[in-house]
């Protein structure tokens, strides 16, 4: 082939066509970050090809596998990186709507206060990074690198629309919620290798309660599902906007969910692992600096998380049922977020609200209010099921 | 296999856990000031505590014998940030009984305001810091915020916020400034409501909260007297002594109120005894400042007292936001004290922390000690 | 007399019974939230806004230059002391002594207001004193000066006497300053004139009265009650105390 101009470096195919293509259906960010490559590699293709003609770099660069190759790279970062921004926004909403709800004002750093939380972020990366002398350096680094690395992992996987997506699993949410539950296991033993009486005595707890809540929590997810015929999370919203929002029928399962995932993404009134009042930091007491500031990042990651399970199980996920605009097809993913940053409201207001709850009365309502309710919706679920309804 | 649980449940009964010395140190969150709480616990439950105090120590009282009366004033108010109108009310009337003169009055009503503007803003504070303490900030802010107004009204009446330097030996800074009655009772109005409206809702219609303090940190009345623990706390555990009340000083006696008393002894009667106590102060400043207003403008407020003060001694104590404070002067004839004592509540107060947080959990240790609102400054002296 | 709170919320032994009662905390938060966001919440921009602060507000002391007549009362009550008295040129040229203060020490007590005897010192409301070194907050005698200063920034000392009161004329103030006199022990004064040289409104005359075994001149000091500030410098540089103050109670 002959290159004589841009445009055949340039050209933008169909991503589907491309027979390196992994996914089955169409992808968004994969098409975007194809043609991001697309003009990147191109251009320098065609410069390379510009200074000596007729080289075999330039031609690599723009083959099928290369482009590919590339564009998953983009790809990652194209979902990190919305992932991210919201998960920022989110953090910049709690802020704001916690100041409002104190009577104060919140952030007011740039753009509305959002740019505080850069500035946030810049801050501890720039502190020292100190590591005291007596942790068990393994797992002080490793318990702290996959507590946060979960957190991201999830939060990425989470899908946005049925065209943005890093995986279709028939049972994505089943993964989402084992990796959502691993964390308090790296807590546990981060606690136990901090050489630290508090972080000891948050480490248990974040143990205590991950058991208690995991039990309602799978039970729920199993209902959902069930009503739904699938855990496929984009069968689950297509059964939503066919039927209607499973908030409605399982509303008892809606407000324990909600409870129950607040209290798993250790979100204030049941963030007993980190309760500042009488275990300083709790288990993030000996970390310092950066990587305290990836901790913070990592539990918003899965405050989003969280938010964004229940926007999938009983919000209908990236579907309105009332679409005039149809935004349905053009920006369900906006849909999406959304939805998970009212339900982030929510959960500040619940902050905002009520107290940190003792650790033996999150054990007592876990197991026995939590629990039965969970059976209870599924009781519901199960008669509307053999009734018919759904 | 039922005969190997069944040991494994015999030997678990005997078993002897390690019990853990955890220390709350000057630093910790919890502490509201510099002071050190070590509880031993087994598991989560607090078996043992011992405070230490003393971080702040700043030789206050060695300090006064080098000042002259007036001077001290000021350092009275470094007391107790909280709590500085009635430590300086404290003072001058020490000395006013040294002297032996009956102050006018306007200044006593005047003072009765003051003390109260004072007990009010220092609750306020209090039940922030218990918001803090069971992890919900909204209560924080919104007692910050109801603060601010009564820090207002100490600017109107003598100009400084916390530090006020107020009451003078023989009377008050300076009359009532124009309007401040009006600002007392607009303030005091929106107080009644916010506080019963907002604050209160927010904690006592919450489950949370109430089952957070109910039950816990209780003493009997007799190891509250036995303790010497005064002030709220003590009121809280059904012991019904007011110095307000019974050993009246400054007009209290010609003011209607009511000493709220519970006999529960947990750290939610302790709790409703300070809500209800502001709302009493509210009724006292209410009515002290009709009896300003009805005394005129022209009434004195500030006597001439000598500068030295004759040999002798003299014992005043007053009711503080916290309990039972007292000041022992002895004095030689010249203008700078022999000996001055001061009995901080919170010293005797916080010796009871053992008993209090005994048997509790760890997630229960700040709101106990919260209910007899730590304050090192009149501690350490 | 009834209590509003103990009446409204009783203490309830049962806890269980509301355990999930948490709806009306929630309708309280969102109540403020919805009003923080049509209203404007209560706090200050603080940079950009400012609270109001009446004049009486005691911020840093401020010097009226002209009105100081270098008595050093405030540096005697200062509670701190970080204030001394310092020579400066005044506005004709003469070197005199004026207030200067250390205000990394001062207490804002606004006691060098309230006792100053003619009004010189006074309080400001300004507040916003940051420096980037310690020497850069003691204050001279002409950066003291606050242009803000009005009539309401001055601290009276208004007293009243015990036996006024007793006379049953309660409603006359005095300053302390209009009426304590030093008095002189004539048996003490070794004629040393130096209560005259500490005088700062020249208030003391030396009278001569004959002359000493020796022949000197025998001078005792005659204090003008009408100009005297009652600043205690004569009593306390008296080298045999024979000056005292005569308080009028």
């Amino acid at each position: 082939m002959v290159y004589s101009s841009i445009l055949d470096w340039i050209h933008f195919p169909d991503v589907m066509s491309n027979m390196y293509y992994p996914f089955d259906v169409y992808n968004l960010p994969y098409d975007i970050s194809y043609k991001l490559w697309e003009l990147l590699g191109g251009t320098i293709a065609w410069l390379i090809n510009l200074l000596l003609p007729g080289n075999p770099v330039s031609t690599w660069l723009i083959c099928d596998e290369v482009v590919n190759m590339f564009a998953l790279i983009i790809f990652m970062i194209v979902i990190f990186l919305v992932v991210f921004i919201a998960t920022l926004i989110s953090l910049w909403e709690e802020r704001k709507v916690l100041g409002r709800l104190m009577d104060r004002r919140g952030t007011m750093i740039g753009m509305k206060g959002f740019l505080q939380c850069v500035a946030d972020g810049l801050k501890t990366f720039m502190k020292e990074n100190t590591m005291p002398k007596k942790v068990d350096k393994m797992t002080y680094m490793w318990t702290l690198s996959l507590v946060i690395g979960t957190s991201v992992l999830i939060a990425c996987m989470i899908p946005l629309s049925q065209r943005w997506f890093v995986v279709d699993y028939s049972t994505g949410l089943l993964i989402i919620m084992a990796l959502f539950a691993l964390a308090p296991f790296f807590i546990l033993v981060s606690g136990w290798g901090q050489n630290n009486k508090y972080s000891l005595i948050g480490g248990m707890r974040a143990a205590e309660l991950m058991i208690s809540y995991e039990v309602p929590i799978l039970i729920m997810i199993a209902t959902t599902a069930l009503m739904a015929g699938s855990f496929n999370i984009g069968d689950i919203v297509n059964a939503q906007f066919n039927s209607t929002w499973y908030f409605i029928p399982q509303i008892v399962g809606f407000i324990t969910f909600f409870f129950c995932a607040t209290a798993e993404s250790e979100r204030t009134p049941f963030d007993i692992a980190e309760a500042e009042a009488e275990l300083v930091e709790g288990w993030q007491t000996e970390y310092a600096g950066m990587k305290w500031g990836l901790i913070m990042l990592g539990d918003y990651f899965r405050g989003y998380v969280a938010c964004a399970m229940i926007t999938i199980m009983y919000l209908g996920g990236w579907l309105l049922p009332w679409d005039p605009l149809q935004i349905n097809t053009y920006l369900p993913e906006l849909t999406f977020l959304i939805k998970t940053w009212f339900v982030f409201f929510m959960m500040i207001i619940l902050r905002g609200a009520i107290a940190r709850v003792r650790p033996d009365q999150i054990l007592n309502i876990g197991w026995k209010v939590f629990m039965p309710l969970s059976v209870v919706n599924l009781a519901i679920v199960l008669m509307l099921k053999i009734g018919g309804v759904y | 296999m039922a005969k190997d649980v069944l040991d494994i449940k015999a030997e678990s009964a005997v078993m002897d856990t390690d019990k853990m010395w955890i220390i709350m140190g000057p630093q910790h969150p919890f502490s509201h000031g510099l002071w050190t709480l070590k509880i031993q616990v087994d598991g989560e439950i607090v078996k043992d505590a011992e405070p230490i105090v003393g971080y702040l120590h700043r030789g206050w009282e060695k300090e006064a014998e080098a000042r002259s009366y007036p001077k001290i004033i000021p350092m009275a108010d470094r007391l107790c940030y909280a709590a500085s109108m009635t430590y300086t009310h404290l003072f001058c009337m020490t000395v006013e009984k040294a002297l032996d003169i009956d102050v006018p009055e306007k200044a006593k009503y005047i003072r009765i305001v003051a003390d109260e503007i004072c007990r009010i803003q220092s609750h306020l504070m209090w039940l922030a810091a218990v918001g803090t303490d069971l992890g919900n900030f909204t209560v924080f802010l919104w007692c910050m915020r109801e603060r601010e107004f009564f820090m207002d009204l100490n600017v109107r009446l003598c100009g400084a916020r916390m530090t006020t330097n107020y009451p003078r030996i023989g009377g008050v800074r300076n009359d009532t400034t124009e309007l401040f009655d009006r600002d007392v009772m607009r303030c005091v109005e929106r107080f009644e409501k916010v506080l019963m409206d907002d604050i209160v809702t927010l904690i006592d219609d919450s489950s949370v909260f109430v089952s957070r303090m109910k039950g816990v940190g209780y003493l009997t009345r007799e190891q509250t007297v036995n303790l010497g623990i005064t002030g709220p706390a003590m009121r809280g555990a059904g012991v019904d002594f007011d110095i307000r009340r019974d050993d009246p000083y400054d007009n209290y006696d010609k003011i209607d109120f009511d000493v709220p008393v519970m006999t529960q002894g947990d750290s939610y009667s302790r709790y409703q005894v300070r809500i209800e106590e502001m709302l009493q102060s509210c009724k006292i400043i209410r009515q002290a400042v009709q009896k300003v207003k009805a005394l005129g403008k022209n009434a004195p407020y500030r006597l001439k007292v000598p500068s030295n003060v004759p040999a002798g001694r003299s014992t005043v104590r007053l009711e503080d936001p916290r309990g039972e404070s007292l000041m022992y002067l002895i004095s030689d004839g010249t203008d700078k004290p022999y000996r001055l004592k001061v009995r901080s509540p919170i010293f005797t107060n916080v010796s009871a922390a053992k008993p209090l947080v005994q048997g509790c959990r760890i997630a229960d240790v700040p709101v106990v000690m919260a209910m007899i609102d730590m304050c090192l400054g009149e501690t350490d002296r | 007399m009834v209590m509003e709170f103990l009446k409204k919320y009783p203490y309830d032994e049962n806890i269980p019974r509301r355990t999930l009662w948490i709806m009306k905390p929630f309708v309280v938060v969102s109540k403020l939230f919805v009003k923080a966001v049509i209203h404007r919440d209560v706090a200050i921009l603080y940079p950009y806004e400012d609270l109001w602060m009446p004049d009486n507000y005691r911020g840093r002391p401020g010097l009226r230059f002209e009105k100081c007549i270098s008595c050093g009362i405030c540096v005697r009550m200062c509670p701190t002391s970080c204030i001394e008295l310092v020579e400066v040129l005044d506005d004709a040229g003469n070197t005199v002594k004026r207030p200067q203060i250390n205000l990394g020490r001062c207490a804002f007590c606004g006691y060098c207001a309230e006792y100053c005897p003619v009004d010189a010192m006074t309080v400001t409301p300004e507040k916003e004193l940051a420096e980037y070194t310690r020497e850069d907050l003691i204050y001279g005698p002409r950066r003291l000066a606050c242009d803000k200063i009005n009539k309401n920034m001055e601290v009276h000392l208004e007293e009243t006497l015990m036996s006024d009161i007793k006379n049953g004329n309660s409603e006359r103030r005095v300053n302390a300053f209009m009426t304590d006199r030093p008095i002189l022990d004539s048996s003490k004064c070794i004629s040393c004139k130096k209560c005259e040289k500490v005088c700062p409104v020249k208030a003391i005359k030396m009278i001569e009265h004959g002359v000493n075994a020796k022949g000197r001149p025998i001078l005792w000091p005659e204090i003008n009650k009408d100009i005297c500030v009652c600043c205690h410098n004569c009593v306390d540089d008296c080298p045999k105390s024979a000056l005292h103050m005569d308080e009028v109670l």
